[in-house]
């Protein structure tokens, strides 16, 4: 990547993270639209910086614009919706979106697994507990942010971190060449298989069975926590009137 | 530029915003939501570097990186869950006590 095209990448971010700013829940008129017109011109500028590296030589590259404008757009609609409920189904869209750019790169059994696992159980679970936790109204805390200012320097200092390593990576001493010079590691011609869900399958059980056994131990290590801290008895800082003893109910106390 | 590097940076693009999600909301269920878009960033990441190397590696990890994202959500929400029981709000700033 030249160093041109960097300083546009980093105007990119700087359009987008602007965008970012205008569209975070606030106190005051909102100014969401300007923030969506920032927004918006700042992801067709990423996509102009794709298409002048010429990343569009690629089979599936059409499909790559639309999920990836997809995901980020849903996922800046998950952090900026004031109602968690709509931001829980936001979230839904960037699973989505995200499942299929791992169809793209031929990751088909971590696309339905992300599917499966993410919208199906993970989803549900958020879901429930927004449910539970439900206050009446739009509470303050969902309708403005603290820092949102410093929240995204920090997010656009990152993102010109990772894509500065990302296009200058250091010399390394192994064989494989650095990801900026678009020569990939080996053959071409010689693409993964298409349907490599036996090969995953092989390697997850045999090079790293050690750590699928581990994985099975932390599952039952978080669901004995998720038990013991749901069934927790606290003191409630709420003064919430002491329901009568059981065996009183009935004799001194009305059932209903 | 190689096809990697356009989903590196998308994947880069979902992680920073996962994280001025949890930097700046206030809602402690949407802090969660957050670090699941980093998840999601991470995972987009680190197949595509499995791919550009044409190795299974990069896949493997994905699959683990899954496992954790759900241990992570069951533990999370389980806490908030705890937290909203005891202050009846979901305000992560109602828990500043020890920010002194």
């Amino acid at each position: 990547m030249t160093s041109t095209s960097m300083y546009i990448l980093y105007l990119v971010f700087a359009l987008g993270a602007a965008g970012l700013y205008f569209v975070l829940p606030r106190t005051g008129p909102s100014k969401s639209v300007i923030g969506a017109i920032f927004g918006v011109s700042g992801l067709l500028g990423l996509f102009v910086v794709f298409g002048m590296q010429g990343s569009g030589q690629q089979s599936g590259s059409i499909y790559f614009y639309i999920f990836a404008a997809a995901a980020v757009l849903a996922a800046a609609r998950v952090i900026s919706h004031p109602k968690p409920v709509y931001s829980a189904i936001y979230f839904v869209a960037v699973v989505i979106a995200v499942a299929a750019m791992l169809v793209l790169q031929e990751a088909e059994f971590l696309a339905v697994a992300l599917i499966i696992i993410y919208a199906g159980a993970i989803l549900v679970t958020y879901l429930f507990v927004i449910m539970l936790a439900q206050q009446p109204g739009s509470p303050i805390y969902d309708r403005r942010t603290r820092e949102p200012f410093l929240a995204v320097l920090i997010g656009i200092m990152l993102m010109a971190v990772i894509t500065g390593r990302a296009s200058h990576p250091p010399t390394r001493a192994m064989d494989s060449p650095s990801l900026a010079d678009g020569v990939p590691a080996q053959a071409t011609t010689e693409l993964l298989p298409s349907g490599n869900t036996m090969a995953l399958g092989a390697i997850v059980t045999t090079r790293y069975v050690v750590a699928l056994e581990l994985a099975g131990i932390l599952l039952l290590i978080s669901m004995v926590g998720a038990i013991a801290l749901s069934r927790k008895r606290i003191a409630t800082d709420v003064i919430r009137p002491t329901p009568p003893a059981l065996g009183r109910i009935g004799k001194e106390v009305e059932p209903f | 530029m190689p096809e990697a590097m356009g989903y590196v940076i998308v994947g880069a693009v979902l992680f920073a915003l996962g994280l001025i999600g949890f930097l700046s909301r206030r809602n402690l269920i949407v802090i969660f939501l957050s670090t699941e878009i980093m998840f999601q960033g991470i995972v987009l990441n680190s197949v595509a570097f499995g791919r550009y190397h044409h190795q299974l590696e990069g896949q493997a990890f994905a699959l683990f990186l899954i496992v954790i994202a759900a241990i992570e959500a069951g533990l999370a929400l389980g806490l908030v869950m705890l937290l909203f029981r005891r202050k009846d709000t979901l305000d992560a700033d109602a828990w500043s006590l020890m920010r002194g």
